[in-house]
């Protein structure tokens, strides 16, 4: 595991990257669990009571259904918060926060070159995103049964888990490509954390606002459940555009960084 | 060369850090460059290693563009900073491991070896570790793969009396086995036991290269000497480079400055019992530099 600075990453994150994992499925497998509760007439009558833009805004168009459940609450709010904070933190990081605390110096005074050091980071993050997907998914599948979730198949969770860990790619690509861009710890954190904000507000709250409705097309928190993968499963187009998004952004990164003067 | 530059700057900003330095290192020799905090020697380092990009001029190190083939010569070179920066959640031993395989991996008796002359403990976790044992991990990941070059900036600040007199004979010994030295000091004690020659550097600017040698011939030194009896003071404070002359009984302590030849000969005239002189105080000749009037001392 101390091969190179991809598996390097993934063994020094490992303890960390457990903690999330089991974090985030548990908190899945707990609101998923919910289901039962929520589905019952005097439930199902009071959220009919709320006010359709409220509903939408906190992504709940559909209660009806655990697919559609599990997609608004679970997979369409908390889910995606927890997955983005873990990948701006790990994507702040990579280049930056390294940079701020004076060990990327090392590295690089090694035969690696910048892109290698970079690409190889960011790929790393891909992957840890990947295994917290991967016990996400287990952990549904698990609490599927026993929630009643009906209806829901294990493809559809792994579409569902796979869309929102490239939307964790995504919003990490961002605050790795503003860090690596820059050397900036704090900007490359605030800048992903603002775009994730406003991702989410470009789903399903700027759209109520006329002449705003285009905001949603540029969302990748809309790329991420906008196509309700949990109900009609993988999201082709948006998942392309989430990864193409996300190549984009870390191309770009990665090219200012092998310009620019490392920070002492 | 092994290391050149010519007329080598960088701008920060409108702040000059480096003021077209232009700089030769020889294969072979240990290189000392000098100069106070600030003035220069850790932007030259970052230049030639490529984290930092020069504003002007140019730089070969091992006949290589550090920003071209840089990491081919970084494949060359062992680098130490100064303060030697890690994640302090490993242990010693996982770090030169990652290192050693950065540069296609080294063998383990090789580390061994190196952390056991050092005194350190590679299986401890580093962030347990004093300033001065982790320097030593800086040390060990430095000369472990015997590179051509050693680059190593103010590489003795947080090691221990015992640890430097290490560093100084590892460090012989790389020049020995033909290996170039590129040591950067604020301090003229550090280098002056190992250096060829030394480059002081102010303000952005190489002031002179000097043999230290050279440096030592001509530097200030404090001389006693016991005679049988007691002599005329004066017949050697008018000695040329002689200065401070007092003289207590049968015994004169003076400063001399630059070549013994004259006091040794002026002191032959009587029965010499016994001459002490002191290893000249480097450090002095340093200061004029450092202070500004170093191209009239030069």
């Amino acid at each position: 595991m101390l091969r190179n600075p991809f598996t390097k990453w993934l063994w020094d994150s490992r303890r960390s990257l457990l903690g999330w994992a089991l974090a985030i499925a548990g908190v899945g497998a707990l609101y998923a669990a919910f289901w039962p509760t929520v589905n019952t007439p005097e439930m199902q009558q009071a959220m009919r009571s709320y006010p359709q833009e409220v509903l939408e805004a906190f992504n709940y168009n559909d209660l009806a259904t655990a697919a559609g459940y599990v997609g608004s609450s679970v997979y369409g709010l908390l889910l995606p918060l927890l997955v983005a904070v873990f990948a701006i933190a790990h994507g702040t990081r990579a280049v930056a926060g390294e940079e701020d605390a004076g060990t990327l110096d090392l590295l690089l005074a090694y035969p690696v070159s910048r892109v290698r050091a970079a690409v190889q980071r960011f790929a790393a993050i891909g992957v840890e995103l990947l295994l917290i997907g991967a016990v996400l998914w287990l952990a549904m599948l698990a609490i599927a049964g026993p929630a009643q979730l009906d209806g829901i198949s294990a493809a559809d969770f792994a579409a569902a888990t796979l869309q929102m860990a490239l939307f964790g790619a995504c919003i990490g690509a961002v605050a790795f490509a503003v860090g690596a861009a820059t050397g900036r710890k704090g900007l490359a954190f605030g800048v992903g954390a603002g775009v994730a904000v406003l991702a989410y507000l470009a789903n399903g709250v700027f759209p109520q606002l006329r002449g705003l409705e285009w905001t949603r097309s540029v969302s990748p928190w809309h790329w991420n459940v906008g196509g309700e993968p949990l109900k009609n499963g993988l999201q082709v187009g948006d998942s392309l555009l989430l990864l193409g998004t996300t190549a984009v952004l870390v191309a770009l990164g990665t090219w200012r960084f092998t310009r620019r003067d490392v920070a002492v | 060369m092994v290391i050149e530059t010519e007329n080598l700057s960088k701008m920060y900003g409108r702040s000059r850090g480096l003021a077209g330095l232009d700089l030769e290192v020889e294969p072979g020799e240990v290189y000392g460059f000098l100069g106070p905090n600030g003035a220069g020697k850790t932007t030259t380092i970052r230049l030639l290693l490529d984290l930092i990009r020069p504003t002007g001029g140019r730089a070969s190190v091992l006949g290589l563009d550090p920003r071209r083939d840089g990491v081919t010569l970084r494949r060359r070179l062992g680098y130490l900073a100064g303060e030697f920066v890690v994640d302090g959640r490993q242990t010693g031993r996982e770090l030169l491991t990652y290192l050693g395989n950065l540069r296609g991996g080294v063998p383990r008796a090789r580390v061994d070896e190196l952390a056991d002359r050092l005194k350190l403990d590679p299986s401890r976790r580093i962030r347990s570790l004093s300033r001065g044992n982790r320097q030593k991990i800086g040390v060990v990941q430095a000369f472990m793969h015997d590179p051509e070059l050693l680059v190593l900036d103010e590489p003795t600040s947080g090691l221990d009396p015992f640890l430097q007199q290490e560093f100084v004979t590892m460090v012989r010994e790389a020049r020995a086995a033909g290996r170039t030295v590129f040591m950067s000091s604020h301090v003229m004690s550090e280098v002056q036991q190992t250096a060829d020659r030394v480059g002081i550097i102010r303000d952005g600017r190489l002031v002179t290269v000097e043999r230290v040698e050279d440096l030592r011939e001509r530097a200030v030194r404090r001389v006693e000497i016991h005679f049988d009896g007691p002599v005329p003071a004066d017949e050697f404070a008018a000695l040329p480079g002689v200065s401070a002359v007092t003289v207590d009984g049968p015994v004169l302590r003076c400063r001399l400055d630059g070549r013994a030849d004259v006091l040794v000969k002026a002191a032959a005239r009587h029965t010499v019992i016994s001459l002490l002189s002191e290893e000249p105080d480097l450090e002095e000749l340093f200061f004029t530099y450092y202070s500004g009037d170093g191209t009239d001392a030069a």
